[in-house]
């Protein structure tokens, strides 16, 4: 995936964010701009991503180092050690639940190398699930309301459009391949991206979906 | 494992069943590194791959018992890692990350849930404990079969 392809498609990121909806009825006067607290938040996540790595390795060492000297301590030092281990333990509790506090509360890690992609996901998981505006197409299992060819267009990108193209033109995954001059496997799995995204249980379910049929 | 079991297992490393290997793909090396100290200490065998595209190459190249996966990681991210993996091969995953994104509609789906629906055995979220690790290590192991089974 290039680039551009993400640059592309991360506006439609933001919209299916701002969708979500917590903000969008607030007055702008009471709250910053939808715009700063984006920005605020693309910082706050950065920063709690950039900490939650050395977090994470803390609280592996002190929890080690406290389950050990729970278990050896014949000697007066260790014993009197025991005590700080305990506090550090403590301490590095507090600041792995403050972690879960702050990483719940940003709700878009915004990278642009895995945003869009991640956004896509989300983007297609709700149309399968429904969201609030696909109105009716929340009911029953299938793949409702994911069918329109506008929209199967905008949630695809130009790879994933061409391979559901030799798809509904009939190709094997082997011809398809050929055709785009990729590995059988890379065709597969865009594919199987294909599918996941349209939430097309089989190839015919795809097919009827690219010619735009219910 | 109770402190008499380690304490032979180090004296006695022959009485120990034969050492999984885990493959741990994440960019952070400070995170890997404490997994990897954490894990040899539980008799684990733990190679580091700090991105995807070096840890797809591992894991064509040597057999693993379970891959951990970041899902934050420049380059290819987790999710697409543990499609690609899921492509070829039904060895148990453990998704990590530090984030959630919820909705509105459902709190639970977040990025450790898609990791769930692309093929991830279990997940684990970051900052995690040692008995965490550990235990989702032991809960991949015993899926190993199963896992198997129903990917053949």
């Amino acid at each position: 995936m290039t680039r551009t392809e993400n640059r592309a498609d991360y506006p439609n990121y933001l919209k299916c964010v701002e969708r979500g909806g917590h903000r969008a009825e607030e007055p702008e006067t009471d709250r910053p701009s939808p715009e700063r607290t984006r920005a605020a938040n693309e910082v706050g996540s950065a920063i709690a991503h950039q900490l939650n790595g050395p977090l994470t390795a803390l609280r592996l060492y002190i929890g080690e180092i406290r389950q050990n000297s729970d278990r050896f301590r014949e000697t007066a030092e260790a014993q009197d050690m025991q005590p700080m281990v305990e506090a550090a333990f403590q301490e590095t509790e507090r600041l792995c639940a403050m972690m879960r506090l702050i990483t719940d509360t940003f709700e878009e890690p915004l990278y642009p190398e895995t945003a869009a992609a991640l956004g896509r996901d989300v983007i297609s998981w709700w149309s399968r699930t429904g969201s609030p505006e696909s109105g009716g197409s929340a009911d029953a299992g299938g793949p409702a309301g994911t069918a329109s060819s506008p929209s199967i267009h905008s949630r695809l990108t130009p790879r994933e459009r061409e391979v559901l193209s030799h798809v509904s033109q009939g190709c094997s995954n082997k011809q398809g391949a050929i055709r785009m001059q990729i590995g059988p496997r890379t065709f597969e799995s865009h594919r199987a991206r294909v599918m996941r995204k349209l939430g097309a249980k089989n190839a015919a379910d795809l097919v009827r979906m690219a010619l735009g049929e219910r | 494992m109770d402190a008499l079991q380690l304490r032979d297992a180090k004296r006695m490393p022959y009485l120990v069943k034969a050492v999984a290997r885990i493959l741990v793909i994440d960019d952070d090396a400070c995170v890997s590194t404490a997994i990897q100290a954490i894990l040899t200490r539980h008799r684990y065998d733990t190679t580091l791959s700090s991105r995807a595209h070096a840890g797809m190459h591992a894991l064509q190249a040597s057999r693993f018992d379970v891959v951990m996966v970041d899902l934050f990681m420049p380059g290819m991210n987790g999710l697409d890692t543990i499609t690609r993996i899921r492509s070829g091969s039904a060895v148990p995953i453990i998704a990590m990350s530090g984030f959630r994104l919820r909705n509105s509609l459902d709190p639970e789906q977040d990025f450790l849930g898609m990791a769930m629906l692309r093929g991830a055995t279990t997940s684990l979220r970051k900052p995690f404990s040692p008995p965490q690790l550990v235990a989702a290590i032991e809960r991949s192991l015993g899926l190993t079969s199963s896992t198997e089974k129903t990917m053949q």
